[in-house]
């Protein structure tokens, strides 16, 4: 994409591996590599994507970042000014929804206004009679998800299940509140108040 | 007064009386001498106080050589920076900022640590301005009339207002620049001056101006005295060499390090990373991390034979940046947040490897035997430099090198001999062609020559005094007859 004009900072958390680079690669170039289960073929931690939703088109920046614990301390530098935040799980690794609660707890304390949506990943090796591999239960998700007041979708990189539906309902949520327009309008620049000087060095 | 009295009168000092020698220079080179100078005069005090310095440095040198190799010289060189600082803060006169540069120019590589970088910006401060205004002006003039100079005069009037701010904190200076950005944002959509430009117009125009005004004032808005962003750059270097022992494994960086043609590749991206601090407008400084994280997506690509994603990026550049240790990375990164356009630090894909860079450099901060996985007493003895970790940089670096510059060479050499087969291949075919272009000649000359053979009339050599038939055809010459009058 080479428009540089992004409107929406979109940026995904979860456990290494946990699918979030398959995600975006489908998202994004709309392929999968089953011989890489969790490889992307670009080599790119980034991604924008222009979506129409009805009379508005937005431009998602997606912002990939590391899911290991080492750089938990730092997760904050890579969600702060996101419009929203999709959080990943694996539906065969319960010990990656821990890992979500955590992340989500996280945007709670300090980005109060960034919206999340909750990602079940590899949804076709839970599918049908592999019901059996499923570690994350569905209705534990949604309770989970009624509580923080966020969406659940379950998606597979590799069939792209849901993956286009996930993305679209970021962008026309983001089309639907209108305090995100006001200052679409007013400028193509977005001034930010607050201080931006030393915040990631402290 | 006679002549020989005013001698001995100190110029506006009416009855205070010296010897004039005492106020000329100790050296005896005829220029008047000065007491804060400890009576030398300022040219000779210069060479003085640089011989001084210089000795003082050597023999401290000798003192703390025995330290450990890693974090020696560098206390030395904070403690002379930070006096350097204060000084320059206490002055700010011409003159002594011409004598450090003077002193920092004879202190080895190795001691004069970055702030020289700074420094000798200042002492050819215009070149990246000319070159910023050349550029802005042809930009301009590809505008229509109204819109260039309602662009130039809003520009001027602004640097003009910023330099006579100089002494206003900088984060007052960054909300300035950036309020000044969303103005000409606006008014580029707003005033009739602008009316039909397109979006991407705009925004080229919006960079130009964030590019003209940054370069101009560079010396103002980069690493300001105000602030303590020097201490810190040093810090974040000190940081960055006591932890040169950090290898590829402890980080889980899937970097091969020792391929050569790997090894080139993060060297170009070690290269990318250190030129940020030569560029100036923060667009140009972006431009280099950006550069720099493609490279290393290209080094994880070729070491893990399978193309990377943020997993993999983040503990790569971590590795890029302990071995690059940018100069003045702090300093770089705080100018960039201050003076960049924020909605591209936010979102784009200039503000992603931006961030990422952030979170590398709070890493390097932050590292600690946990976030390595080592125990607390290895992490220790790293720290010291007591012991070497197995497989590291410091290890085998030097035969590594040593290595990689003979396959290099090898490599150089397989090239060179397979140029010269070549050479001399083309050169036998030309030769061979030669010799057929020549016959092909002697033999289309002779066709030639046999098809119209030469021949050479006789030439009929003409008399024209030779008595001729035709000349007795002629009419006899007329006579002169005389005329009557």
């Amino acid at each position: 994409m080479s428009s540089s004009r992004v409107d929406l900072k979109v940026v995904l958390l979860g456990k290494e591996y946990g699918g979030k680079t398959s995600l975006v690669e489908r998202y994004l170039h709309d392929r999968f590599n089953a011989d890489l289960p969790y490889q992307n073929t670009i080599g790119a931690a980034y991604g924008a994507r222009r979506v129409k939703v009805g009379e508005h088109t937005v431009t998602m920046g997606i912002w990939d970042t590391a899911g290991s614990e080492r750089y938990e301390a730092m997760s904050r530098i890579y969600y702060r000014g996101a419009k929203a935040a999709i959080v990943c799980y694996d539906l065969t690794d319960s010990s990656s929804f821990d890992r979500a609660k955590f992340w989500v707890n996280e945007l709670r304390q300090h980005e109060e206004k960034c919206k999340i949506y909750l990602c079940g990943t590899k949804q076709d090796l839970v599918d049908g009679d592999l019901k059996k591999h499923r570690s994350v239960d569905y209705y534990n998700t949604t309770d989970f998800a009624d509580e923080i007041n966020a969406r659940v979708f379950e998606t597979s990189s590799k069939t792209g299940n849901n993956v286009r539906e996930l993305f679209y309902k970021v962008a026309e949520d983001f089309c639907n509140d209108p305090t995100n327009f006001q200052k679409q309008d007013d400028s193509t620049l977005h001034i930010y108040d607050e201080p931006q000087g030393k915040s990631c060095m402290c | 007064m006679s002549a020989a009295y005013n001698e001995y009168l100190v110029p506006g000092k009416r009855g205070f009386h010296i010897d004039e020698s005492a106020l000329m220079c100790k050296n005896g080179c005829d220029f008047y001498g000065n007491p804060v100078w400890q009576g030398y005069c300022s040219k000779c005090w210069r060479d003085h106080s640089q011989k001084a310095k210089q000795a003082q440095q050597l023999q401290h040198h000798h003192q703390v050589s025995p330290v450990q190799p890693g974090v020696s010289g560098s206390p030395h060189a904070f403690a002379k920076f930070e006096e350097k600082k204060r000084q320059q803060v206490d002055k700010r006169s011409k003159s002594m900022r011409s004598i450090f540069k003077k002193a920092q120019g004879s202190i080895k590589a190795d001691q004069a640590s970055h702030p020289t970088a700074h420094w000798n910006q200042q002492k050819q401060p215009s070149f990246e301005s000319q070159q910023v205004k050349r550029d802005f002006d042809d930009f301009l003039k590809s505008l229509r009339k109204p819109a260039a100079a309602d662009v130039f005069k809003q520009i001027h009037a602004f640097v003009e207002k910023v330099q006579q701010s100089e002494d206003m904190p900088i984060e007052d200076l960054s909300e300035m620049v950036q309020d000044f950005y969303q103005s000409m944002a606006e008014r580029l959509q707003t005033h009739t001056a602008f009316k039909g430009f397109s979006e991407e117009q705009a925004e080229q125009l919006l960079g130009f101006i964030e590019k003209y005004l940054t370069t101009r004032l560079y010396k103002l808005l980069f690493c300001p005295l105000t602030t303590d962003d020097e201490e810190k750059d040093l810090r974040v270097q000190n940081r960055i060499r006591s932890l040169n022992w950090i290898t590829t494994t402890q980080l889980d960086a899937e970097v091969d390090d020792r391929d050569p043609v790997i090894r080139e590749k993060i060297d170009q991206a070690i290269t990318d990373i250190i030129k940020m601090d030569s560029k100036r407008a923060p667009q140009d400084k972006l431009a280099c991390t950006v550069r720099c994280s493609k490279q290393i997506f290209e080094i994880l690509k070729a070491s893990r034979g399978q193309p990377a994603s943020a997993d993999e990026f983040l503990p790569a550049l971590i590795y890029i940046v302990l071995k690059a240790n940018p100069p003045l990375l702090h300093s770089n990164m705080s100018y960039v947040m201050r003076f960049g356009d924020p909605s591209k630090l936010m979102k784009g894909e200039a503000g992603y490897y931006f961030t990422n860079l952030c979170c590398a450099v709070s890493f390097i901060e932050n590292i600690n035997a946990e976030s390595l996985s080592l125990t607390q007493e290895e992490f220790g003895r790293y720290m010291s430099g007591e012991a070497v970790p197995p497989g590291g940089y410091g290890s085998n670096g030097s035969t590594c090198e040593g290595l990689r510059l003979m396959y290099q060479n090898l490599n150089a050499l397989a090239e060179l001999c397979k140029r010269q087969e070549t050479l001399m291949e083309n050169t036998l075919t030309l030769q061979q062609e030669m010799r057929g272009f020549k016959e092909a000649m002697l033999q289309e000359i002779d066709g030639v020559i046999a098809r119209t053979p030469c021949t050479i009339r006789e030439r009929v050599k003409a008399n024209i005094d030779e008595e001729d038939s035709e000349v007795d055809n002629l009419p006899p010459p007329l006579l002169p007859t005389p005329a009557s009058v």
